[in-house]
């Protein structure tokens, strides 16, 4: 299974980026990280340039949701199949309700959604719905 | 006599280099390159051996390009990021899941180029390339993308070259293979051409284009000029603008060996170019304002004079630097804030002065990226920077 991943928008931190490539690969799959600083756009170019089957987009810095937002629109521009769209780290800032973020997300087109959830937790969600898929 | 003889054909006059000493002369459009040059040279020329006489040219105007690709961050990017490298300035592009509604060219392509998908990726290519590519008039094509589409393409596509894709199995870009064929089409264009093709007569060399070799020249600069990395080197020509710039100034997820890019603006050039010159100025919010602190009028720009000229010139390095500022959405954005030299080559150096240049570089830092000081500006005076890319 080929997954692409990165950091969205204009955003620098790392750590999380690194530990993802590496969880990814222990887990059997084929990984095309693009590292921090990545455009939307770019994420889906990647995930149409490689086959992949899902796309694990990380932000930290609280920016997500200004850079998540057009994601129905680039859906629609081209046959995407059955990839998974999966988001997660730091999606909102500060005051924001947690309880609506995660509803906010899926409706702009993830199919999972993990806010501040640890990424164990969250792959293990992934294979889950990757096995369901099948 | 063995040293090398290096010979850079323009399209308005041609440089001889030998030993460090460089001698221009314009062109005579009456007689072709070979003559003309022969005439005024034939001392020199005598007295070297075919092996060391190297030539590059830029006067056959060189190869237009169209290029097919699946997405724009990779696909279409690579392609064109090689296709510049290799010294092509004509490029069109077509995205490949909108080809149903793209316009065709209606000029002859000289070399169309296919591109999408890493290696393990099938069904990319479908019925609508050979359809749109029956109604464009081109002379090669070469394939590039995906392995797995190759036995449907061929079946397709008469006299499809396909070479190793330039996505490779990591998402990241591989050059060597298409940049060769690219220079090797250069050359064999050149054959084509009458009066071109007698300069084998002299070199047994192969004739390069210039702005391959300049853009190979530029990792050698230090050697010879005072530059600080990260750099740019900025050719204002007649018809097109070339900038090479240091990678280090991207932010994207191109990974070149040569750690140089190059880049064209078509029509951004103070003479052929001139009228869309003036026309992108006139479009630019802040060419007012530039124009007050030169002390001139919008009128210059209609003018033909010696000073209407310094103008177009100061007038192009300002907006050859916006074009890449953050501050104008295209192709490519180079991070200006990093920029330790920048390089300036072509006929401008004959003509504006270090002040000149300094001055206006120093307004764009001021106005555009509100800096108190700008990059140094080195002037290649002997226009030489080409004869160090041709020496090995
Ligand atoms: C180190 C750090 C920095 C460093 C980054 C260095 C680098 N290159 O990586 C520096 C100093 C540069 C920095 C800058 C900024 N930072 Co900072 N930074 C941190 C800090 C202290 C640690 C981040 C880290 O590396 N953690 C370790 C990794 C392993 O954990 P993680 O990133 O949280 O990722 C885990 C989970 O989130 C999860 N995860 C991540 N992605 C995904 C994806 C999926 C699908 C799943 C399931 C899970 C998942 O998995 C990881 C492992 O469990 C955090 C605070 C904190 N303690 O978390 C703030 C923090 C992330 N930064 C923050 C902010 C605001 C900034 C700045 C905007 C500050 C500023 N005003 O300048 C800038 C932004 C710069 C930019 N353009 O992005 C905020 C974000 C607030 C928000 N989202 O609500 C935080 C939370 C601090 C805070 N409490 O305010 N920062």
């Amino acid at each position: 299974m080929k997954v692409v991943t990165g950091v969205v928008g204009n955003d620098i931190h790392v750590v999380a980026n690194r530990l993802i490539d590496i969880s990814l690969e222990e887990r059997g799959f084929e990984v095309f990280n693009l590292g921090v600083n990545t455009y939307l756009e770019e994420f889906m170019d990647a995930v149409i340039e490689t086959d992949a089957d899902v796309l694990l987009i990380s932000s930290l810095n609280g920016e997500a949701e200004g850079w998540c937002r057009d994601l129905k629109i680039l859906k629609s521009q081209y046959d995407f199949r059955d990839v998974v769209f999966m988001i997660g780290g730091n999606l909102g800032v500060g005051e924001m309700d947690p309880e609506l973020i995660v509803p906010k997300f899926r409706n702009y087109g993830f199919d999972l959604v993990f806010h501040q959830v640890d990424l164990n937790e969250g792959l293990d969600r992934l294979e889950a719905t990757l096995e369901a898929r099948k | 006599m063995n040293s090398k003889l290096m010979i850079d054909i323009g399209s308005t006059y041609f440089k001889v280099a030998r030993e460090g000493e460089i001698e221009q002369y314009f062109r005579d459009f009456n007689r072709n390159i070979f003559d003309d040059l022969s005439g005024k040279c034939a001392d020199l020329l005598k007295a070297c051996r075919p092996e060391d006489i190297h030539i590059c040219s830029s006067a056959n105007g060189g190869l237009s390009t169209l290029i097919i690709g699946l997405t724009n961050s990779f696909s279409l990017k690579y392609a064109i990021n090689i296709a510049f490298n290799s010294g092509i300035n004509i490029i069109d592009t077509v995205l490949y899941p909108k080809i149903e509604q793209e316009p065709v060219p209606t000029e002859m392509i000289d070399v169309v180029i296919v591109v999408g998908g890493i290696d393990s990726v099938e069904n990319v290519f479908d019925e609508k390339l050979p359809a749109y590519l029956e109604k464009v008039n081109y002379q090669n094509i070469v394939y590039v993308g995906t392995k797995k589409s190759v036995p449907f393409l061929q079946e397709h596509i008469e006299n499809l070259v396909v070479l190793e894709n330039v996505i490779s199995d990591k998402l990241k870009i591989r050059e060597e293979a298409l940049k060769t064929y690219l220079t090797d089409l250069y050359q064999a264009d050149i054959m084509g051409k009458e009066d071109i093709k007698q300069l084998y007569g002299i070199t047994v060399n192969q004739i390069f284009s210039t702005p391959y070799i300049v853009n190979r020249s530029l990792s050698r600069i230090s050697e010879h000029m005072d530059v600080a990395d990260p750099f740019i080197v900025v050719d204002i020509g007649g018809a097109t603008t070339d900038i090479h710039y240091s990678r280090d100034l991207v932010n994207d997820n191109i990974l070149t060996d040569s750690g140089y890019d190059r880049l064209v603006f078509k029509k951004l050039g103070v003479f052929k170019s001139r009228e869309s010159l003036v026309h992108t100025a006139k479009n630019n919010e802040f060419v007012f304002e530039l124009l007050e602190h030169l002390n001139v009028t919008e009128n210059i720009l209609e003018e033909y004079s010696e000073k209407a000229t310094r103008t177009l010139m100061q007038l192009a390095i300002f907006l050859v630097l916006y074009k890449v500022s953050k501050h104008h959405a295209s192709y490519i954005e180079l991070n200006l804030e990093i920029l330790n030299s920048i390089v300036l080559t072509g006929g401008i150096t004959k003509v504006l002065t270090q002040e000149e240049v300094d001055d206006i570089v120093l307004f764009f830092y001021r106005k555009i990226l509100h800096f108190h000081h700008a990059p140094k500006i080195l002037l290649d005076h002997n226009y030489e920077i080409w004869t160090y890319g041709i020496k090995e």
